[in-house]
């Protein structure tokens, strides 16, 4: 006795080496949810294997992941790194921290404000003045400077709602320079060149440019982007930014259903103001020093740079903005000028390739590679009904692509068969017999579909009949339909104009 | 009041009246933000500098000594700005309009794309001709003329002179020649135009050749009394954005009149004393949130319906 040969599945398919759970179909599944909200942590989707009827989970929404993967491999290689690197790692999660604070302003409330760091630079300002000449302990900074940045944000605010989308951008480009100017002229600041120095700071003095005084401002700035991204999702996602999703699409619309969306811009900008001044605190007490170039035009069209070439709009596109242009910026600084040149040729390449920034980049492709499936499609499903391969992927009853295989080689085979001949002797002998050839021909016919399928109409009065054809619908309920006007005496004559309709079908086909 | 400060005055007017109408124009005609109008007008500097340098010596030989070369060079180093201005128009043209003009987005994208160009024209210049300031040659001679019993320099006179001039002509430009009344078929309604045969890519390369040709003039005409340095362009590009948005977007005779109050209103700033020439940004801005306040759409705000 032969021993039974075990079946070897193989793994097919686009996404084959995708990681699928199989639970345990009959316990119950339990989720997490997040404290306080009725969102789950991670975005598992159920079903079963259409094939084998396994139960089975994957992940729908795979960018937690990439998020860990990413910021877990810089916070695991950084302590590995020279210290020049580590403080560009540091100086990249500040920036991040801002770009992503400053997305929120652009991508969720919608107003297209460059007075990013002119709010940064105020508050940085305000805290180290109020740590270095009152006396307020370093940890009251923050909320000195998230005070400041709220009244800041404030005043910004004020001819936002009057003032529209790139009047307010152009005017607020402006705004930091003010600042700048405003600034140089106070006279108590001109000894030291209008920076104050020495501010109180997390890294003690004798650590500060040190070894471990790098790795704790490192560590203090991941926090930082990590308390950012985390106001980016509780703002952006929750209430507050599913009614400014709402603004965005149709104001009238979202104003009509009674959504104040004007409200909530304002709040979303307050909130965001507020956390730029606290980033600005940190900013002065990381550098225990602020000067004037937090407010050059120079170091905003930088941050402009960053927020572009990743997406207006997306948390994960400013991180990743500013991961590019921080590393062309400071990593290579042998380049001289010529970084900069590089980073405004990047900007111009992202910006005439895609179309709302690299975080975008995977949805627009696919878009792209859809349009032209589709085209390619369309030029080819024509070919005789057979399912092309791209197409057949998209087809989840795998029964039927082979039917329609097999469906489209018989026809082939058939219509080589039609001869005048074969013609002639179905119009002698409709009934039969019949030659072989024939015989495949008309069991192919009768073994059709009910749609549109013939049938012979017996009209008039007894023994003077006459006989026309008609198709069916198909549809119970719904009567057939008048095929032509034709009108045949006999039966056998109807026979073979149907036989000669259904020819003519399988000829074109 | 000290009588020449009308003079100042109307010589910033008219340098500022340049760049604004040029980015007043190209925001209506093609619906694009110009950001790198400042590099144009920064380019355009360096452009007169390296020409003027090539041919001077060689005109000196050969007209030396007679009675036209001070006007021949005049218009060397005038004609040397506008070339430059426009072909550096032409190449954003070719960088910022064409590929995308038709693509989603165009507004903000054409703007980071001009804001990109104009920085690395910045850096570009900085690298090649270094960060030193570099006057152009002064060709408009030292002296002071009388007009209507106010004393003007000659570069003064030249500068208001030609503004007047080169925006004339524009302007009439627009009004008479067969591409004018494209260009301004496309302003009132893009749309329709293109759909009257008015091709956009056609209309469009004259407009920002014409827009750069005029922040060429105005860097030649300004380097008479500024130097020419790769940074020189920031603060006309944010005096003329300013500018435009004050009179309105789109609008010419908005444009010349915010020219002349912020133009005025500088001058005055400078000349009272507990403001001085520092505080001049600071009250400029300040006005101008005042008027958009009160007016959102400037003070011409005649394009509300067609570009929003």
């Amino acid at each position: 006795m032969t021993e039974p040969i075990a079946p070897v599945f193989h793994k097919v398919g686009n996404r084959r080496h995708e990681v699928v759970l199989s639970p345990d179909g009959a316990s119950e599944w339990r989720r997490a949810r997040v404290p306080g909200l009725r969102r789950h942590w991670l975005k598992w989707r159920g079903g079963y294997n259409p094939k084998t009827l396994e139960r089975e989970r994957r992940l729908a929404d795979k960018r937690p992941l990439w998020w860990v993967l990413g910021l877990g491999a810089l916070v695991v290689a950084v302590p590995f790194l020279p210290n020049s690197l580590v403080q560009v790692a540091a100086i990249f999660c500040i920036f991040a921290a801002i770009n992503v604070v400053w997305t929120l302003i652009i991508g969720a409330a919608g107003i297209l404000s460059l007075a990013t760091m002119a709010v940064v630079g105020l508050a940085a300002y305000g805290a180290a003045a109020a740590n270095v000449y009152l006396g307020v302990p370093w940890p009251l900074m923050f909320v000195v400077g998230a005070g400041i940045g709220l009244v800041v944000g404030g005043l910004l605010a004020l001819p936002s709602t009057r003032i529209d989308g790139l009047y307010y951008a152009l005017l607020t480009i402006g705004v930091a320079e003010i600042c700048r100017v405003s600034i140089s002229q106070i006279r108590a600041l001109a000894p030291q060149n209008s920076s104050i120095n020495n501010v109180g700071s997390f890294i003690p003095q004798d650590w500060y440019l040190q070894r471990p005084g790098l790795l704790l401002g490192f560590a203090s700035a991941v926090g930082l982007l990590l308390a950012a991204l985390l106001l980016f999702r509780l703002v952006n996602s929750e209430r507050l930014g599913l009614l400014l999703q709402s603004a965005r699409e149709d104001e009238e619309f979202s104003e009509a259903i009674g959504i104040d969306y004007k409200r909530a811009r304002l709040h979303v900008f307050l909130i965001s103001s507020a956390a730029l001044g606290f980033i600005g605190a940190y900013y002065a007490i990381f550098y225990r020093s602020i000067s004037l170039n937090v407010f050059s035009l120079d170091q905003l069209l930088l941050m402009f740079a960053m927020v572009v070439i990743g997406g207006l709009g997306r948390a994960e596109g400013a991180v990743i903005g500013t991961a590019i242009v921080v590393v062309i910026d400071r990593a290579l600084i042998d380049l001289g000028p010529l970084r900069i040149i590089l980073i405004a040729a990047v900007m111009i390449a992202v910006t005439l390739t895609t179309h709302r920034g690299l975080a975008d980049v995977r949805a627009q492709f696919r878009a792209w590679r859809h349009r032209i499936r589709s085209e390619r499609r369309a030029t080819r499903t024509r070919k005789g009904g057979e399912v092309m391969p791209e197409e057949a992927t998209e087809i989840a009853d795998k029964q039927a692509i082979a039917y329609r295989r097999f469906d489209k080689r018989l026809r082939d085979r058939l219509k080589s068969l039609i001869t005048p001949a074969l013609i002639e002797e179905h119009r002698n002998a409709p009934l039969g017999p019949h030659s072989d050839d024939l015989a495949r021909v008309l069991n192919y016919f009768r073994r059709g579909e009910m749609p549109d399928k013939y049938a012979i109409l017996q009209d008039g009065p007894p023994h003077a009949w006459t006989y026309s054809v008609m198709a069916l619908s198909g549809e119970p309920g719904k009567p057939p339909r008048v095929v032509d006007d034709k009108t045949y005496a006999t039966r056998d004559e109807a026979y073979h104009a149907v036989f000669l309709l259904r020819v003519n079908d399988l000829l074109e086909s | 009041m000290d009588p020449s400060l009308i003079v100042y005055a109307l010589n910033l007017s008219a340098i500022y009246a340049l760049m604004a109408i040029g980015i007043s124009l190209l925001w209506s005609s093609i619906g694009m933000l110009n950001m790198a109008h400042g590099a144009s007008f920064a380019v355009a500097g360096y452009g007169a500098l390296v020409i003027s340098g090539a041919v001077f010596p060689w005109l000196k030989g050969l007209l030396g000594g007679t009675v036209l070369l001070p006007y021949v060079q005049v218009v060397v180093l005038l004609g040397a700005g506008v070339g430059v201005g426009a072909l550096f128009g032409v190449l954003i043209y070719l960088l910022a309009f064409l590929p995308i003009h038709d693509k989603a987005n165009f507004a903000v994208r054409g703007m980071i794309v001009t804001l990109a160009i104009n920085l690395a024209t910045v850096q570009a210049l900085l690298w090649w001709f270094g960060p030193r300031q570099q006057s152009l040659p002064n060709v408009f001679g030292f002296g002071r003329l009388t007009v209507l019993g106010l004393p003007v320099r000659y570069d003064q006179a030249v500068t208001i002179t030609a503004t007047v001039l080169m925006l004339g002509a524009v302007l009439w430009w627009l009004k008479a020649s067969r591409k004018g009344l494209e260009i301004r078929a496309m302003m009132q309604n893009a749309e329709g135009a293109a759909l009257s045969g008015i091709s956009v890519r056609r209309t469009a390369l004259p407009v920002m050749a014409v827009t750069g040709a005029m922040a060429g003039a105005a860097a030649v005409l300004l380097s008479q009394t500024v130097y020419v340095s790769p940074g020189a362009g920031a603060m006309p590009l944010i005096k003329g954005m300013i500018i435009a948005l004050l009179g309105g977007l789109g609008s010419v005779p908005g444009a010349v009149a915010a020219a002349l109050l912020i133009g005025a209103l500088e001058a005055a700033t400078g000349a009272i004393p507990f403001l001085g020439q520092r505080m001049v940004l600071l009250v400029q801005f300040g006005f101008i949130i005042a008027v958009l306040i009160v007016r959102p759409r400037g003070l011409g705000g005649l394009l509300d319906e067609t570009r929003k």
